[in-house]
Order: C-alpha cells, then sequence, then structure tokens
C-alpha cells in the first residue's frame, strides 16, 4: 500500500437506482441526510452568524460565538450554510479568505484529543495531545503577518468538558490574543451551559454573543416538509399539517418529523397496492404517529404469559397491601399463590416464580436486584401502577 | 422378583446406546455407581458424536454427590473432545480462556514452552474468535466439544459478560459446543439481571445411606472379604450418618478407622463373624473420632499414631484446647475490661464499679428487652473511654495512661482479639468490640486473680 493513503470505503458494484415513484421520490427528498440549499423559517438566526463572523473576518480579528437549542433544531445545518455562503462571497472577492475547520466533542474519544484533531485539521501534523497543544500555543500566540482567519467550529461542546476544563479554556482563550485570528463557533444543547459547568474565567473569554435556536412550531415545521417536498404531491396537506402539530407539541424536533413523515410513507406503500396514484392520507400517518410515541410496555404486558401477569397483579397487591414501592420477593410470593389459588391455577414453586420475576425485570417493566440476594431480592416496577392495571384489564 | 425386573429395565436404558461399544458402557457402569439416571441423561443429552448437543447445562448438586467425577469420567472413558476447567483457579477471564484454549490445542504449559499458553486470548470476544479458529485447525466440526466449568459459581463474581457468554457459546462461536456449568448452587442466584439463555438444568441428588453403603464397600481392601468390609462400614454408617453424608469425609474416616476395626482379628480375639464383638470394639472408639478427627481436633496422621502405640485416644490435647494466650498483665486488664464492657449494659457500669454507688438492686435494673443474655445477642460496641474507666476501676494500683497503654489497646486489635468497629475515624472518639469467648477471659482473669464472672450482668 502507498503510504499516503487515503481511507476510503469499496465502490458498490450497482449504480444507484432511480426512484420509481412518487413515494420513492418523497422519500428521498425527507431524508434526514439531505439537508437542503436553503434553510426555511431560519432566516434570522443565519443572518445573525453571518454577520457576526463577516464582520470578524472584515476585522482581521477573533471571537466566539455560542450557539445553543434542543436537538433538531437546525444548529448545525444553519451554521455549515453560514459557512458555505461565507466561502463563495470569498471566491467571488468579497471577503478575505479564511480557513474552517470543525470537531465534534462526540466523535473525540477523548477531550484532549480536540488539540491533536486541530492541529492536524490546520498543518496536517500528527502530534500526542501534549505536544499538540504546545504547538497550538504556540501558533497562536505568535503574530505572523500572513495568517488568513481561521474559522472553528466546536460542536457538542458539552463533550469537551474535563475536570480542570482546559481544553475549553484553550479553545476560548485563543480567539482573545491579539495575533490569532481565529473565530470559534460553539455548539452546545443547553442554553446555560456556560454558567453551569465552565469555570468564570471559562465563561467570561466564552463572552456573551450568545444565540438560542427556539424549537420550531407547527406552522414552520410544516413549511420545512413542503420545502423539502418542493411540488412532489406525495402528501396530504392535513396529514403534512398533522405530523407538524404533534411533533410540535411534544419537542419541536425536524428530525423526528421528517422520520415520521419517510414511516408514513412506508406504510402507504404497503397499504396500497396500485403503484400509480398513493397519496400519503391521515390515516398513514396516524399510525406512523402511533408506531412513533406509543408505549411498548402496555403491549408487553398484555402480551405476557399468565403468570406473569399474575406476578404483576401480586407485586401491586403487595404495595397495596403495605402501602410501600418496594416489596421483597418473599413478601410478593406469597401474595402471587394467593392469587394463583384464587384464579384456579397450579400454584408455581419458587423456582419457577423467580423465573417469572426475572423475566419480567429482564424486560424492565420491574426493577429487581441481582439474583444473589434469592429471596430477600427486592422488586420495584418500572411503569405506573394504572398502566399495568388498564393493561391488564383490557383484555 | 419385580425389583429385579426394574433394575433390569434401569441397565437397559443405561447401556443402550448404539454409537459407542457395548464394553465401554460397562465399564463406564462399573465406575459410576449409583448414578445409572444421571448418567443415562447426561448420554442421551450428549448424543451421537456429531450430534448438535444443547448450548449449555447447567449441573448442580451438594458436595460430595459426584458431579465432578461422573462428568470426567464421562468424557474420558467415552473419549470425548473436552476441556475442565476449575473456575477456582481462574482468577481472571485471561486465565479461563487461556485454560480452554490450551486444552482445546493439546497444549501444556510444561518448562520446555516456558509455562506458556498456546494463545494470548484476553477478552471474550477474542475468546470466540480464537475457538472458532482452534476448533476448524483441530478438525472438530463434525463433533461435539465440551467445556466443562467446575466452581462454576465463582463466575458470578468475574465480569458481567462471561457467564452469559458462556451460556450461548454455541451461538456465538456457530460451532458444536456443549458447555456444562458444574456447582453447588442453584441457578436461581446465578441469572444475571439483563437475562441470558437459559441453560438445561441437572440435578445430582444426594446418596441415601443404601447407596453410601454399596459405594463406600465397592473398595474394600483385597485381604479381608467384602462382607467383613461391609459390615464395617454398617457400623461407621451407624454412627455418622446423622452428621455427615459427606461421601469423601465418609471415605476418609473409614479408611482412618479401618485398622481399629480389625485388631481384634489379627490378636486372634475374634473371628471375623463375630460381628457384636467387633461392634463393641469399634463404636466408642468411632465415636471418640467424631469428636476429635471429624471436627480436625487431631490431625488424621496423630490419630493413626495413637492407634498404632496403642494410647488412650483421648489423651491429646486439640487444637481448640490450645487456647491460651501469653499476655502482658495491663494488656490482660484491658482484655477483661474490654470483655465487661461489650457484654454489660453501659447503665450497669455505676453498679458494677463505683463504690458508693447507692441501693440499686437487681430487680431495678431488669429491663424486659435485657432479659435475654447478652451472651447470645453477641459484643456489643463501646467507646474508648467506657474501656479505660473501666480499666482504672478494675486495677487496684494507680495506672498512668502512657502510651504504652494505648499502644497495647491498637496491638490487642491487630492480635483480633479486639475489633475496631466503624472505620471513620481512627484517633477521634474510636469504638470497639471484644472479640474473645468466655472460657478464654476466664482463664486470662484466673491469672490475675480477678473474679469476672462477679462482675457479669448476665450472671447475677
Amino acid at each position: 500500500t502507498p503510504h499516503s493513503a487515503t481511507p476510503r470505503i469499496p465502490e458498490r458494484s450497482q449504480a444507484v437506482q432511480k426512484p420509481g415513484s412518487v413515494l420513492e421520490e418523497a422519500r428521498i427528498r425527507l431524508h434526514v441526510s439531505a439537508v437542503p440549499e436553503s434553510l426555511p423559517c431560519r432566516e434570522q438566526e443565519y443572518q445573525d452568524v453571518y454577520n457576526f463572523v463577516e464582520s470578524k473576518l472584515l476585522d482581521g480579528t477573533g471571537g466566539c460565538m455560542y450557539i445553543s437549542g434542543v436537538p433538531g433544531t437546525g444548529k448545525t445545518a444553519t451554521v455549515h450554510e453560514v459557512i458555505r455562503s461565507l466561502q463563495q462571497t470569498v471566491e467571488e472577492e468579497g471577503l478575505p479568505p479564511f480557513k474552517y475547520i470543525e470537531i465534534n466533542g462526540m466523535k473525540l474519544t477523548d477531550p484532549h484529543q480536540a488539540y491533536v484533531q486541530i492541529l492536524k485539521l490546520l498543518t496536517g501534523q500528527k502530534a500526542t495531545a501534549d505536544h499538540a497543544a504546545a504547538l497550538l500555543e504556540k501558533r497562536f500566540s505568535t503574530p505572523a503577518s500572513k495568517r488568513e482567519t481561521t474559522v472553528l467550529l466546536v460542536d457538542e461542546l458539552d463533550l469537551l468538558w474535563t475536570r480542570k476544563q482546559n481544553v475549553m479554556y484553550s479553545l476560548f482563550d485563543w480567539p482573545t490574543r491579539k495575533q490569532a485570528k481565529l473565530i470559534v463557533l460553539a455548539i452546545a444543547n443547553t442554553m446555560d451551559l456556560p454558567e453551569r459547568i465552565m469555570m468564570n474565567r471559562v465563561a467570561s473569554r466564552l463572552g456573551l454573543t450568545r444565540m438560542s435556536f427556539q424549537p420550531y412550531t407547527h406552522k414552520q415545521l410544516q413549511q420545512i416538509i413542503t420545502s423539502r417536498l418542493n411540488h412532489v404531491k406525495a402528501f396530504d396537506d392535513d396529514a403534512i399539517q398533522l405530523v407538524a402539530r404533534k411533533v410540535a407539541a411534544l419537542s419541536g424536533d425536524a428530525r423526528r418529523c421528517l422520520d415520521i413523515c419517510r414511516r408514513a410513507t412506508e406504510i402507504c406503500e404497503f397499504s396500497s397496492k396500485s403503484v400509480e396514484c398513493s397519496l400519503v392520507r391521515m390515516y398513514h400517518v396516524i399510525e406512523a404517529l402511533e408506531e412513533m410515541f406509543s408505549s411498548p410496555y402496555v403491549t408487553a404486558i398484555r402480551n405476557a404469559s399468565i403468570l406473569e401477569q399474575a406476578f404483576l397483579r401480586a407485586v401491586i397487591a403487595e404495595f397495596r397491601r403495605s402501602g410501600l414501592e418496594e416489596a421483597t420477593f418473599q413478601q410478593i410470593y406469597r401474595q402471587h399463590i394467593a392469587l394463583c389459588r384464587i384464579e384456579g391455577l397450579q400454584p408455581p414453586c419458587m423456582s419457577e416464580t423467580m423465573a417469572v420475576c426475572h423475566r419480567l425485570g429482564a424486560s424492565r417493566l420491574l426493577l429487581v436486584e441481582s439474583s444473589k440476594n434469592d429471596l430477600h431480592l427486592r422488586v420495584r416496577i418500572n411503569v405506573s401502577q394504572d398502566d399495568i392495571m388498564y393493561a391488564l384489564k383490557g383484555e | 422378583m419385580e425389583r429385579e425386573e426394574t433394575a433390569k429395565e434401569k441397565d437397559m436404558t443405561c447401556l443402550e446406546h448404539h454409537a459407542y461399544p457395548e464394553e465401554r458402557f460397562s465399564e463406564l457402569e462399573k465406575c459410576t455407581i449409583c448414578r445409572e439416571s444421571q448418567v443415562s441423561t447426561l448420554l442421551s443429552m450428549f448424543g451421537e458424536r456429531q450430534h448438535l448437543g444443547f448450548p449449555s447445562i447447567f449441573v448442580y448438586g451438594h458436595t460430595g454427590t459426584g458431579k465432578t467425577y461422573v462428568l470426567e469420567t464421562l468424557l474420558r472413558k467415552l473419549e470425548l473432545p473436552s476441556a475442565f476447567v476449575n473456575c477456582v483457579e481462574c482468577c481472571t477471564p485471561r486465565l479461563l480462556f487461556e485454560q480452554i484454549l490450551d486444552q482445546l490445542h493439546q497444549h501444556c504449559p510444561a518448562p520446555e514452552n516456558e509455562f506458556s499458553s498456546y494463545e494470548r486470548c484476553d477478552s471474550l470476544n477474542d475468546f470466540v474468535r480464537l475457538f472458532t479458529r482452534g476448533i476448524l485447525k483441530q478438525s472438530l466440526e463434525k463433533e461435539t466439544f465440551y467445556i466443562v466449568l467446575d466452581k462454576a459459581e465463582v463466575l458470578r463474581e468475574m465480569d458481567a459478560n462471561l457467564l452469559p457468554g458462556f451460556l450461548r457459546l454455541q451461538e456465538l462461536t456457530e460451532s458444536n459446543t456443549t458447555v456444562l456449568f458444574l456447582t453447588e448452587i442453584v441457578w436461581e442466584t446465578f441469572r444475571p439481571n439483563t437475562g441470558c439463555f437459559e441453560p438445561l438444568i441437572l440435578y445430582f441428588p444426594d446418596y441415601s445411606k443404601v447407596e453410601l453403603q454399596r459405594i463406600l464397600s465397592s473398595d474394600y481392601p483385597r485381604e479381608y472379604p467384602a462382607e467383613f468390609y461391609s459390615s464395617y462400614i454398617n457400623i461407621l454408617l451407624g454412627v455418622f450418618y446423622t452428621v455427615c453424608r459427606d461421601i469423601k469425609e465418609l471415605r476418609h474416616l473409614a479408611a482412618l478407622n479401618f485398622p481399629k476395626f480389625c485388631e481384634p482379628v489379627i490378636k486372634g480375639e475374634a473371628k471375623e463373624s463375630d460381628s457384636h464383638k467387633l461392634w463393641k470394639n469399634i463404636e466408642p472408639h468411632l465415636k471418640r473420632a467424631m469428636q476429635t478427627v471429624y471436627l480436625r481436633e487431631i490431625s488424621s496422621s496423630q490419630w493413626e499414631r495413637i492407634q498404632q502405640e496403642d494410647r488412650e485416644s483421648s489423651q491429646l490435647k486439640g487444637l481448640s484446647a490450645h487456647a491460651h494466650v501469653e499476655l502482658p498483665y495491663y494488656s490482660k486488664f484491658l482484655l477483661i475490661a474490654a470483655y465487661l464492657a461489650s457484654y454489660n449494659p453501659a447503665r450497669t457500669d455505676k453498679r458494677f464499679f463505683l463504690k458508693h454507688h447507692g441501693k440499686i438492686k437487681k430487680t431495678d435494673f431488669l429491663k424486659k428487652h435485657e432479659k435475654t443474655s447478652n451472651h447470645l445477642l453477641g459484643p456489643k460496641p463501646f467507646p474508648l473511654d467506657r474501656l479505660l474507666a473501666i480499666l482504672y476501676s478494675i486495677v487496684d494500683s494507680r495506672v498512668a495512661p502512657t502510651a504504652n497503654i494505648f499502644s497495647q489497646i491498637s496491638s490487642l486489635v491487630t492480635l483480633q482479639l479486639l475489633t475496631l468497629v466503624g472505620h471513620d475515624d481512627q484517633l477521634d472518639g474510636p469504638k470497639y468490640k471484644c472479640t474473645v469467648s468466655l472460657d478464654f477471659i476466664r482463664a486470662v482473669a484466673r491469672t490475675v486473680n480477678f473474679d469476672i464472672v462477679r462482675y457479669l450482668y448476665d450472671f447475677l
């Protein structure tokens, strides 16, 4: 193998098939990875980030920006779009050129690997974490006349937390140097992350340039889906509205919204035999929503064996008797035997009941201790008592 | 007549296995007495060599019910490819894996290879990979490979992925492997919280008295007739069966006491058929053996020597009779004070140790819950101050609280005559417990002329 081989994955033997039907076309367009050219409903945030980076670029200084927001609100996509359009402007000779690098806290095995990664992206050099930190420190603190500005995107910032917080500190300290010309865009989920986990000296270096992405409203979600579909007539309008409203009420996560739509197209495809004139209707979406949001506990209890159901009843009976939320296996066993006698079941032996208890514990309907405690192992329920009663009664 | 028939049927079920020659079975049966049904169950589970065995079998039963022995002889006699590992020897997963791989490759750590194992294997992942490769290399794809894990209860304390991994090793390695777990503990206490593949469970029941008689009589010494030895075993079981059913222990006792049983025959005082005379001779001897050899008070070699020299067998002092420790003067008083502090309620200290305590009768003390003897409930913890206060009160002369006294307290702790309760603070107000018995403290008190019983609340 050549010394400087670039890693790559083997190519596929057949060419990618073109989408055959409207639904397949819609599914490709609705895929989470198919990020559109321009993000709808994020124009304001886009403009803010753009202005911030552009002003720093024009001034030739550095700075930090902290971007927060719950998952699936388009933080990373917006920043990527800003960078893309900035690079376009640079090509059109409107701006001084800059270098763009990106690290993700989730992709690093250790917070200190951030140094290694940044150095590699900046200069192509490989070094240990300590050495890389020293090299970067040297690079950002010495003046160099022809240095171009660097834009560093740090995704999943909260994972770069260490006890001494030295990684975060240096990330936010470098932009304050005069010679560094570094712009840091940090992305995380929680708004109050700087106040919560950062030391004062780190938080103050991060500065007050903050931006928070609000969760999408149902109108915005609806707009996102329609813009994604882009005149492909695959969805009923009401169906889109239902998805948007349901998701907006729960989390406002655009990814979740797209996933549900994709699932609905699949359900639609399965249910309608004729490939041609299929439109995703309300009931397809309702089915998809149910699949995504419904809790599997009730189904699990309904499909449990008779002895398992009797055991759950015994657990609840024991809780009612003692008034506590926890009981030992011994106590429940007594109830279990009595219940089985009443229902005319053959009273099971201790080993069988133990097996039943552990099967329920393994499926997380119950929380049980380690089996070494034998008769004294304590049992609690992981679902609400009402759910269990509802599941057991609804037959 | 009926019994004979059932016995015959049993033999039939055990012997019928067309995959193996008949003589091997009769040999096997000779080795495994009174385990016919277990052997036949195991054989039918194993099936023929090329059959797919059950992924895991869990064998349990008491100590000395022949679990290890039966499986070892079964695998050896039928020459099945197997690995036999004792989990107690394998304190890390690596040792366990490497032992199995060594036995799979028939590799033995020896001076020639500097006691190294066949392959290095650190994790379950590596083990599965290397094991699959080993099966192919040894061309065992067409046969069932048996892994026997003896003392499997140790596996529970090792890594959490070990037990579930071994339970479904067949599935993971995609080879014809059966894992057998041998243990004394029931399966219920093994089951991991996250669920696992359920093994087939096989129970080895205890031997009954008749079975024990049969097994023990089977290896009689060749100088004497079988009936003679069998009557000896009968007497032995009559004495020991109520306290001990462990076959190893019984066999050991049988071997130890047999010379004494034959003594009258050798001397010519009795004939071999004089069972009553022989019984009268051996019975008290066996009863004495129960108190001495069985509890390991006297070692077996000592017991043999006593028998040879014809001494009275209870002359020797046992291990537990040597409970006498030489202590310094103040240490003795410290220990006595600690004992009093541990077994007397703190309320009664005033009555016992102050000179002018006024009138306090015993009946005033007695509270209901204190009527149970403190000696039954065990020692209670006490603070250092109380220990010193009692010490000053029971020693007649003046005791200076020198460093010596305190170092004696801590050395009593290291000698395990006292224990430190709750290791939260070493210097500030430590609490102790006294861990010596009443007999011991009485002996100590006698040496310093202190009447300890007078000061104990329980004996008031």
